[in-house]
Order: structure tokens, then C-alpha cells, then sequence
């Protein structure tokens, strides 16, 4: 009776693992449309269009201010994680800007600053705890060797942050969408640089394929398949 | 055991499956915790420190005493890892498990947080200012020989002190405790060489003969010697080292011995003084002594077999230098002092004193010596305490409540102290008998000096430095204590240093050019001293005196078997519990035993054919009784062990402490006899004899060893299918 009861539990739990699969969104497409999370209340809207967005030459007082993302995320280009900016660096500046200093955001700022308490910070991007994301490498890949724009580096993963006020997510940052990019950009090649395609993250694997007749499987001969290290699951999946 | 229908097979589908549900349900695009957690930044934050990436200090491992130097890393504010000092000469880059677990100390979530005054089993959480004014308010009443001050070993500038501090009160009983010193040998050492610790050059000798002395796990300093084994086992010369162990319980070093030879319990010197015999190479008074020894009686007496003593010999005479060490197996007796006094005789006999046996350097600041623990203290504050002799008693690193013999009633006669001090990390059995219990930092969070004992190439003080910040707000270092309480008697001494970080600083810098920093200036040397987290000096080399002498040894004939109780009690060391003061760390009650693989629990090991004789089996509940009381844990049937002994292994069961000690395994210590050394009077550990018997229980033992956990062979539990294999229906 009791392994009757137990089997029963085990196919609910499945039943509904399998239903809830279903439910979710569809894998993203191939292209890094927008994929927009959760909008994100924060203890202090902070203004990314204000500090990152495109100056405006007819009134300075109205556009942006064309600030680095790495002035204040300055851990990106040096660690794996990019962190929250410590509040040190907000006050050091606003502690000169007299201008905005009454502002009920700039306020609230210092009252933090004066309490010597750090803002409770939303996470607005996140990967679950078996991901790992290397910000550094991105940032020396696209920013230092290849010399783009460190707007248009960090914005393939965070969206264009330099029009949101309080960021929001807006790519789908799962796996397919990552991989969608990393196929691209590092195909992995059989001898004599066929594409061997979407068999990418096998590679670590060892997907089995079928013979030439067809009939056992077995693993890849590997040292036919090349692949640049960003395609290897353990890059991610340490 | 668990008693419900859901074995482990059911278990491990349950698992499975619901991990196949997790997974399945967790393949959506959605991000886990978009909105939800908070991320906080530093408010201000040094330049080196970036999230996600390490920052490494060096310190001093506090879980043992060797004196390993280690190397912590810190991610965002938080100690994760500890490592090895590579530029320490006495670990060089190595720990322990023991010394592993050490985060395991820190994070400790039964560690004390406030001040508490004891009211019976209730705590009241005080202030430290109440505390302080309560201890000063106790000690007016109290006569400065009314005070005593309890403590495990101590060296550096906490010693130098907490020595001022007794000094102001007037007292000199200060205790220095551990319950597992090797106090014997190092009476013995003293005599023979004329240092209580020479420094063993392991790697050096080509053969190694080891009366009980388990370097390898937990004998005076193992992380050095078990690099020292390693070269010895590469060997001098091309010459593979042998190791020969000599002892009636296998250890650690027993288990990588060539030979590993059981001797009858207590007649380790006996055997030392027959293979001097077999040598045939001494001359005057020690031929004379060893005379009797030939290896008829030998063998009889030792229960080894006559050829085994020639094969010694021939190899011993075949290769020098070699190293004879005596160690708590051979010291653990009524006649302990002459058991070591023979074997260091034999290592004199074989000319390696000067070679293998060399004097060792000590740290130029005699002050700073490490105060050594013994067993002998424990004696004098325990009659000292039945005499009610006390009115005030401090107790620091030390739980004797726990480790003292349960024939010395130790608990009973510390109820008739006046007033009772714990600093305590935990509420330990001891702390938890005292009326006032004092929270201390970890020793990741507090500043130290300390001075190894077992001293290797040079002389060196240790430096202790916090890892990270203080986990509880109210915990304080052992040496702000001490200072506060100092600065209650001299305060116009002490007033110069807010905390004992100044204080440590100011002493340091006081003796800048001694400790090498000559030139320097101050900011400088200190920082330096930080960074290295060692200071490591030219050192006074000692001299090695006395010479081989026979005069006054004589070991007793083995006692007759004892009707009553027929067999000796070996406490077993293990070298991850010790003397069960880290019990609570959980790494260190999982690791499995590297002899049995038992983890979580005590064990009774019992020769297979003194348990086929009692008809014990593995598994049984069995009754270790002794004259001064009796414990249970499951029998373990072990060829390891001679067959007139059993072991049970230190550090478990304990009834305070924490969630992971409190209620696991048997306690030993609680039925040891009260025996003693006659020569130094040191608590002779070996020297209990009990009686096992049958409770009529029995429990599976949860270990590592045989196939898949020893017990699943032919209950197809183990069995190797596919997931599309499995019919969910068949398995009702």
C-alpha cells in the first residue's frame, strides 16, 4: 500500500513537472529580440538615461550625460561579477552637484550615505546559481581587443540601458539565447572546417551519432571536431 | 536506523525522479530571482577589494597547536578557503583536515554571541562592562592563592598576559592543560638528550622504528612530519625509508607501516630493550641491563615473535641512520616514563643521537615559550578543587569536564569552586558548569602571537591576524579580555593600549630589531610581519647533553590477566577529533575514520578473534565497562588491534557543545581509571582495563568501506539500469 502511495506521488510530481514545462514561454528565437522581465521596484529610481543617455545640445539640462558604464560598474572589466557600484562612488559625485542636491532621489541617496547603510539594491539580472557569466571576458573580448563601443558591449546582454530610467531586463539571458550568439561567432568545425552546426555544446559531451550504416551509436571521434573553448558546457557550467 | 518502509533503493528513485521534476520545470527562459533578491554594494570599499575575486591573508591555524601557518582567501568580506603558508617552515604550504574545518570554527552556528551569567540551567545575557565588574567584585573577596587559571597551552603574547594578569592578582596557579601533552615523552626526551622536544629529522633516518607514535596523524606535529615521510619514503641515498610501527592499536602511521607490529599493551620498552639485546652492539651499564632481555623472554613477554626482533635488529644494524620515536602508545602507562626512557635508550645505542635526533631552536624570547599542557596540572587543580581550596576559577581552552578521567570526578569537585569563568567559543560541558560564560572571536576574527612547540629549521612566531570582521557583535579576542582585566589591577601600566591589537603592536615594535626588522620603519616592519603572517628568527640552537645511560630502569612484568577485566582500553586518537574539542565541526565528524570509515559515530574495535570468543559480531551494541564506569557504541571488528585490547575513539560523545557533537558517539574519557605515571604523574591514558558484553542491540555501522557501503552487496540495491529500463509498475 505504502509503495502505491509512494508511485502515485512520484507520476503526480512528474505529471506536473512535465505540464509546467509546457507552460513556459517557447525557446527565443535565434535573434536577441527584446525579452522583457519583470518591471523592478527599486529603493531609488535611479536614472540610467540621466547618467548614460545621448546628450542633448539644444539643453544640456535635459539630456543625458554620455557617463561610461564602467565608470560606475567598474568591477565588470575585472571581475566575473560586475557588482553594484559602492555608494561611496554616487556621493562623490553628487556631493559636488549643488544643482540637483534637494532632489527627493538625491535625498534619499544621502540619508543612506549619512546612516552609513548600503541601498537595498533589486537584483534586476540574474542566472541561476549553476550558471556562471564572466563579465570580464566579455568586456576584453568586446571592449578591449575588438574596440566597440562599451555601450553597445554591455547592451547585447542588458538591452539598451541608456534609454531605461530603473533597468529592466530586457534579453531572455537562458541558455538557447546565449548559445545563439556563441554558435555564431565559434561554430564548431569538423576536419577541414565543415560547420558541424547546432552540436555545439556536445562537444564537451560527446553526443553519440549513428554510424555510417545507420546502426550503433557511438561517441564522436573528437579529435575531428574542433571547438573554441566559449563552446564547452564547463565554460559556463563550471 | 531508520525504521520506515522507504529504504534506501525507494529513497534513491524519490530523488531521482524529483530531480528530473526540478530540472524539467526549471528549463523556462525565466531568470530565478529577477526582482526578488537584493544585491547590496559596500558603502565605501578599499580598491583591492572587488566582488568576485579573492583577497588572501596569512594567519596561524588555531585548531591545533603545531603551528601551521595558513593562508585565507576572502570574497567579499567573507573567509572561504584556508590554505597552507607556503613560506612556513613547518607546514609549507600544507593543513590538514583538522586544520580544514577551521572556517567550520568560525561560522559556527552554536557558537556564544553575549556575555551570560548561569543562573542553574538558565542563561541571562549580561553586558561585557557588567561582566568585567562582576569578575572584579569576585576577585576582592578572593585571596590571590584562592585564584586559579585554567588553561590549555599558551605561548606568545597571551601568555606573557595573562601571566602579568594572575601576577596583579597575586596568584601562581595557573593550570596549563592537554588532555593528550606527550608530557611523558618529553620528561623522558629531557632526560635523555637534555630538551624536552629535539627536532626529528624523519627524513633523514633510513629506517624508522615508531613505538605508538602516530606522526602521520596526530602526534606533535604532522602536517611537518608527513612531509618529512614523504622524503623519507623517496628516500636517502636511493634507499627506499621502511618504516617499522610498534604499538598495540594501528594508527594512521601503523596503517602505512612495512611492518606493523602489535605488542602486547605496555610492553613497548620491554621490546625496545630486547632489540638493544639482539643488537649485541652496547657496552657497560646498558649491556648490563639488557642482559635479560634475551628474546625468549621478549617474545613471551611482548607477544612478539623472536624472529621478528632479529629482523629488526639485522635491519637497524644494516642501516644508519635511523629513528626511534617513542610515542603516547609507549608513554600511556604506570611505567610509561620507563617505556620511553628504554626506546630513547635504543635510539642512543644506535649513535643517532646528533643525526636523526638533532637539538632544536628556540625562540629568543623565553617569555613567549609555549606554556605545555600536561596532565599532571589537571591532577593538582583537581585535588586543589575537592579541597575547595578555590574561590575564583578562570577556564580558558580547556574542557576538562569532558576530558577529565571520570574516576577523578572532576565535575563534582569543580562545583565547589566560588565562582566559575568560561571563555568559551561554545558552551561546552565545562562552560556550561560555570557561572559566568565569556564569548570569544574565532580564531579567524581575533589577533595573536604564537609560538610553536615542536620548533623545525630556525625559530618562528606565528602571527594571528582576523581574516575577516567579526561575525557577533559581542564576542571579544581572549587578549581584549585579558587586557581589560589587567587594566582593572594596573591600570596606569596598561593605559597606553585601547585594545590588544596595540597592545601586540606595541610589543612587536618595541622588539623591532630582534625580530628582524632592524631599519625599518615602524609602519613598515609591521605591515611587512602582516603580510608574511610569520616572523621567523635566527633562533637559539640548543644542545643535545646527557648520555646513554641504563641507570634506573626497570619495567615491570606484565601484569597476570586481569579475571575480572580481561581487557585493556586504548583511547583511540583520531587525527581529525583529537581530544573531541572541534566535535562540532561537521567536516570533521564526516570525514571518515581512514582506518574503519566510520563517520558520525564512536566504535568498540575488537580483534576478530576476541570478538568470535565473546561472540560479537559488527554491529552489536556492546558495554565497555571499566572500575570507573561503563559507555556503548557498536562493535567494529578490526585486525588491528591486539587481541587483549580495545579501542574506542576520543572526541565523541558529547552532551554539550553543539548540534553536531552533542548526542553523537560514547565518550572514553568518562571511564578511564585514574591511573598515573610514577615517575612524572602524568594520567597514565592506557592503563584502564574493562570488560565488553552484549546489550542485545544492534545497528547497521555507517562507513565508507566495501562495496557500496559495505552492505549492499546481493540485495540488488545497487543495480545498474537504464532510466528506460525502469517499469515503475513491477516495483510495487
Amino acid at each position: 500500500m505504502h509503495r502505491l502511495l509512494r508511485l502515485s506521488i512520484l507520476l503526480m510530481g512528474l505529471s506536473v513537472a512535465v505540464s509546467g514545462y509546457a507552460a513556459d514561454a517557447p525557446q527565443p528565437t535565434l535573434t536577441t529580440e527584446d525579452d522583457l522581465g519583470p518591471q523592478v521596484v527599486q529603493p531609488i529610481e535611479f536614472p540610467h538615461d540621466r547618467h548614460a543617455g545621448l546628450r542633448n545640445p539644444g539643453d544640456p539640462l535635459k539630456g543625458g550625460m554620455e557617463i561610461d558604464c564602467m565608470y560606475c560598474h567598474t568591477y565588470a572589466r575585472r571581475s566575473a561579477v560586475a557588482g553594484i557600484p559602492p555608494l561611496q562612488k554616487c556621493i562623490g559625485c553628487h556631493q559636488s552637484i549643488e544643482t540637483v542636491r534637494n532632489k527627493p532621489r538625491i535625498q534619499e541617496l544621502f540619508k543612506y550615505w549619512d546612516a552609513k547603510k548600503p541601498v537595498p539594491w533589486k537584483k534586476v539580472h540574474d542566472l541561476p546559481d549553476f550558471v556562471r557569466f564572466n563579465h570580464e571576458r566579455h568586456i576584453k573580448r568586446f571592449v578591449e581587443q575588438q574596440n566597440r563601443p562599451t555601450q553597445e558591449a554591455c547592451g547585447y546582454c542588458h538591452g539598451d540601458v541608456k534609454q531605461m530610467t530603473v533597468a529592466r531586463r530586457s534579453k531572455a539571458l537562458s541558455m538557447g539565447w546565449c548559445a545563439n550568439c556563441h554558435q555564431k561567432d565559434h561554430p564548431v568545425t569538423a576536419a577541414g572546417g565543415t560547420p558541424v552546426g547546432n552540436q555545439a555544446y556536445w562537444y564537451g559531451f560527446q553526443k553519440p551519432v549513428a554510424d555510417a550504416a545507420g546502426g550503433e551509436y557511438k561517441a564522436p571521434d573528437t579529435n575531428n571536431i574542433k571547438a573554441q573553448g566559449p563552446n564547452d558546457c564547463w565554460q559556463c557550467h563550471k | 536506523m531508520i525504521d520506515s518502509g522507504l529504504d534506501r533503493r525507494d529513497f534513491l528513485k524519490v530523488l531521482g525522479w524529483g530531480g528530473a521534476a526540478v530540472a524539467l520545470s526549471g528549463c523556462g527562459n525565466t531568470s530565478v530571482e529577477d526582482g526578488k533578491e537584493t544585491v547590496v554594494s559596500y558603502v565605501e570599499a578599499a580598491d583591492y577589494v572587488i566582488p568576485g575575486i579573492g583577497v588572501y591573508y596569512n594567519s596561524t591555524c588555531a585548531q591545533c597547536d603545531a603551528g601551521c601557518s595558513i593562508n585565507g582567501r576572502v570574497r567579499e568580506g567573507r573567509v572561504l578557503k584556508l590554505e597552507g603558508n607556503p613560506a612556513s617552515a613547518i607546514n609549507r604550504g600544507r593543513t590538514c583536515g583538522l586544520g580544514q574545518a577551521g572556517v567550520q570554527h568560525h561560522y559556527n552556528p552554536d557558537r556564544v554571541r553575549e556575555p551570560l551569567l548561569r543562573h542553574g540551567d538558565k542563561n541571562e545575557v549580561i553586558t561585557w562592562d557588567k561582566a568585567y565588574a562582576l569578575i572584579a567584585e569576585k576577585l576582592s573577596g578572593a585571596k590571590g592563592d584562592e585564584v586559579a587559571f585554567l588553561s590549555g597551552g599558551v605561548s606568545g603574547h597571551l601568555k606573557v598576559l595573562l601571566g602579568n594578569y594572575l601576577d596583579s592578582i597575586g596568584s601562581k596557579n595557573h593550570f596549563v592543560y592537554e588532555a593528550l601533552a606527550p608530557a611523558v615523552v618529553r620528561a623522558a626526551n629531557k632526560k635523555a638528550y637534555g630538551v624536552e622536544m629535539p627536532r626529528y629529522n624523519i627524513n633523514k633516518a633510513k629506517v624508522v622504528l615508531s613505538f605508538g607514535a602516530d606522526f602521520l596523524g596526530a602526534w606533535v606535529s604532522p602536517v611537518h612530519f608527513s612531509q618529512q615521510y614523504a622524503q623519507f619514503r623517496k628516500g636517502v641515498d636511493g634507499q627506499r625509508g621502511v618504516l617499522i610501527q610498534v604499538e598495540s592499536k594501528m594508527t594512521l602511521t601503523g596503517a602505512n607501516a612495512d611492518r606493523w607490529i602489535p605488542v602486547r599493551p605496555g610492553t613497548e620498552g620491554i621490546l625496545a630493550l630486547g632489540i638493544i639485546n639482539a643488537l649485541g652492539t652496547a657496552s657497560g651499564d646498558i649491556a648490563a641491563a639488557v642482559k635479560g632481555y634475551d628474546r625468549a623472554r621478549v617474545s613471551k613477554e611482548t607477544g612478539v615473535p623472536p624472529g621478528q626482533i632479529d629482523k629488526i635488529a639485522a635491519l637497524l644494524k644494516l642501516r644508519s641512520p635511523s629513528l626511534v620515536l617513542a610515542g603516547s602508545a609507549a608513554e600511556g602507562y604506570a611505567h610509561g616514563s620507563q617505556n620511553a626512557a628504554a626506546i630513547n635508550l635504543l635510539n642512543q645505542v644506535l649513535g643517532n643521537v646528533g643525526k636523526t635526533v638533532e637539538a632544536s631552536t628556540s625562540v629568543p624570547f623565553p617569555q613567549m615559550a609555549p606554556a605545555k599542557g600536561n596532565t599532571v596540572a589537571l591532577k593538582s587543580l583537581n585535588d586543589g578543587l575537592a579541597a575547595g581550596k578555590y574561590k575564583v576559577l578562570f577556564c580558558y581552552a580547556a574542557n576538562p569536564v569532558f576530558t577529565a578521567p571520570g574516576a577523578m570526578k572532576f565535575k563534582d569537585h569543580l562545583a565547589k569552586a566560588g565562582f566559575k569563568v568560561a571563555f568559551a567559543h561554545y558552551l561546552d560541558e565545562t562552560a556550561l558548569q560555570a557561572d559566568l560564560v565569556l564569548p570569544l572571536d574565532s580564531a579567524l576574527e581575533d589577533w595573536g602571537t604564537q609560538v610553536p612547540e615542536y620548533m623545525t629549521e630556525g625559530a618562528q612566531i606565528n602571527i594571528q591576524q582576523p581574516l575577516m570582521e567579526k561575525l557577533h557583535a559581542n564576542t571579544r579576542g581572549m587578549g581584549d579580555i585579558l587586557l581589560a582585566l589587567v587594566k582593572q589591577r594596573r591600570a596606569e601600566e596598561y593605559k597606553s593600549f585601547d585594545d590588544y591589537y596595540a597592545y601586540l603592536r606595541g610589543a612587536m615594535l618595541l622588539n623591532k630589531n630582534a625580530l628582524g626588522g632592524s631599519g625599518a620603519d615602524d609602519d613598515t616592519f609591521w605591515n611587512e610581519t602582516l603580510t608574511k603572517g610569520i616572523v621567523k628568527l635566527a633562533g637559539s640552537a640548543g644542545t643535545l647533553s646527557g648520555k646513554a645511560s641504563a641507570a634506573g630502569l626497570t619495567l615491570p612484568v606484565p601484569s597476570a590477566a586481569d579475571v575480572q577485566y580481561p581487557l585493556q582500553l586504548i583511547p583511540g586518537v583520531t587525527a581529525s577529533l583529537r581530544d573531541g574539542r572541534h566535535a562540532n565541526q561537521p567536516w570533521l565528524q564526516e570525514s571518515p575514520d581512514p582506518l574503519t570509515t566510520i563517520v558520525w559515530d564512536s566504535w568498540v574495535e575488537i580483534h576478530p578473534k576476541k570478538a568470535a570468543e565473546l561472540h560479537i559480531t559488527e554491529g552489536d551494541i556492546v558495554e565497555v565497562t571499566s572500575r570507573s564506569g561503563s559507555i556503548r557504541a557498536q562493535a567494529y571488528l578490526f585486525p588491528g588491534i591486539h587481541p587483549d585490547a580495545i579501542s574506542v575513539p576520543l572526541g565523541r560523545g558529547h552532551e554539550a557543545l553543539g548540534r553536531y557533537a552533542k548526542g553523537y558517539g560514547a565518550n572514553p574519557f568518562q571511564i578511564l581509571d585514574a591511573v598515573f605515571d610514577q615517575e612524572t604523574g602524568e594520567l597514565a591514558m592506557h592503563e584502564t582495563r574493562v570488560k565488553v558484553s552484549k546489550t542485545g542491540q544492534r545497528v547497521v555501522v555507517v562507513k565508507d568501506e566495501g562495496a557500496a557501503g559495505g552492505k549492499q552487496m546481493g540485495r540488488k540495491i545497487a543495480v545498474l539500469v537504464t532510466t528506460d529500463e525502469v517499469d515503475l509498475s513491477k516495483e510495487a
